[in-house]
């Protein structure tokens, strides 16, 4: 399958399924996010109002509309998520990668012919967060996810049947902004969900939060979560249990 | 086989398993010599793979909308993907141990085993002198999962370390 990578938001994105110039559109999606969002760029509107040139009641609609979404998140998880950083600027990274992931599926999405809607079928990977439509072939979309002590060992497969969006925040990461509120109890932790919004601020959630954060984002059953706690433990909701079969009793097919 | 995931496996909640699985307890590094990349190892000795991408440095991952080269694999580019195998190499880069690089094993567009090489530089040349560093991907979760994956996710990694990662040789496989 062709794959194409470009650099962005300090990480690479490999696309898979997208003809040249969708690619194109969605580097496009990527870059404008980029420009407006981040805080290495010092003529970002996030870095004019961390440098208080530019008050957040005087910026865009949309960066504000990103701010409440922030928010929004910040008082759904508990403040497990947040878009504050302790000296008190404004840092939307934590949402601002998923949602441009998402407008850059929606790129994708616009450029499928009207003819063949129902089996088209692409990948998209932000540093490791992950969007897919359709399969990949005759399967599922799958995607290993990584031991957090070694970048390069699968620990467990995400086939994406029936959920669209993987993604993995950790401690061993930059630039993804993870504050924590106490000594840290997970050290990665990957979230299977519907949308990559949601997958990505509430893997920030749970490396951010403790056990009671993790049982409060796991409760109402619509994401699963495998987390890799700081004592060696690994904890997965039952959904994602199956991700780790290694030694598992009852080998797979 | 072995009891360990259920072992552990107290309900602490109404949604949230413990998996007694001690990340340290079980040796994550199998012996080299394992089984993996003998049974496919047709062209996994690859010196001339290793030697011959190094020179491409750490700088591939800045070539804007670059297509991803085939490897070493000739049947990497076009049509489906199950059809995949060969060895791939991600580009060499420069760590404070030397230059290292990934390599995936692809047989029918499975991954059977990566291999961190380690370079060295010696009289101008790049060579490749051990794969001892991390054999990866755990044999029982080979045998389990098969690794059919297009997609790896873990802490995010940065522009540069892309070019090292097993991202960057499943995306050279076209897988």
């Amino acid at each position: 399958m062709s794959v194409t990578t470009f650099e962005t938001m300090g990480t690479v994105v490999s696309v898979r399924g997208a003809a040249t110039a969708t690619v194109s559109a969605v580097r496009a999606v990527f870059a404008g996010y980029d420009r407006r969002y981040s805080l290495y760029d010092p003529a970002s509107v996030l870095s004019r109002i961390a440098a208080g040139s530019l008050r957040l009641a005087d910026s865009p609609d949309e960066v504000r509309a990103v701010y409440a979404l922030a928010l929004e998140w910040r008082d759904r998880t508990g403040g497990a998520f947040t878009p504050h950083r302790p000296d008190g600027v404004i840092d939307l990274s934590g949402v601002v990668k998923a949602l441009a992931i998402r407008a850059a599926g929606a790129a994708l999405d616009a450029a499928v012919a009207p003819g063949d809607s129902g089996d088209a079928s692409w990948m998209l990977n932000a540093g490791g967060d992950v969007l897919v439509r359709g399969r990949h072939g005759a399967d599922p979309w799958s995607v290993g996810i990584v031991d957090p002590d070694q970048r390069d060992v699968v620990v467990g497969v995400v086939q994406l049947d029936d959920r669209r969006a993987v993604a993995t925040s950790g401690t061993a990461e930059r630039g993804e902004h993870v504050w924590r509120r106490s000594a840290p109890t997970f050290r990665q932790a990957t979230v299977i969900a519907d949308d990559i919004v949601t997958a990505d601020v509430l893997a920030t959630a749970v490396v951010a939060g403790d056990e009671d954060d993790l049982r409060r984002i796991t409760g109402d059953g619509t994401v699963d979560v495998l987390a890799f706690g700081v004592d060696g433990r690994v904890w997965a909701t039952p959904g994602a249990t199956g991700l780790v079969r290694a030694g598992s009793p009852s080998p797979a097919a | 086989m072995r009891a360990r995931v259920i072992a552990g496996g107290v309900v602490t909640s109404a949604a949230v398993l413990v998996i007694g699985w001690q990340l340290g307890g079980q040796p994550a590094v199998t012996a080299q010599s394992g089984a993996a990349t003998g049974s496919t190892s047709g062209s996994s000795s690859s010196s001339g793979t290793g030697s011959s991408s190094s020179g491409t440095g750490s700088s591939s991952s800045d070539s804007g909308s670059s297509s991803s080269d085939s490897g070493s694999s000739s049947s990497a580019g076009s049509g489906t993907s199950s059809s995949v195998s060969g060895t791939f190499a991600g580009a060499a880069t420069q760590t404070q141990f030397g230059p290292v690089q990934v390599q995936i094993v692809v047989a029918d567009g499975k991954i059977t085993d990566v291999t961190a090489l380690q370079l060295t530089d010696r009289d101008g040349r790049s060579e490749q002198i051990s794969q001892q560093a991390a054999p990866i991907l755990r044999q029982e979760a080979l045998q389990a999962q098969s690794a059919k994956i297009q997609a790896v996710s873990g802490a995010t990694y940065t522009s540069e370390g892309y070019t090292t990662s097993l991202q960057s040789a499943i995306d050279k496989a076209g897988l």
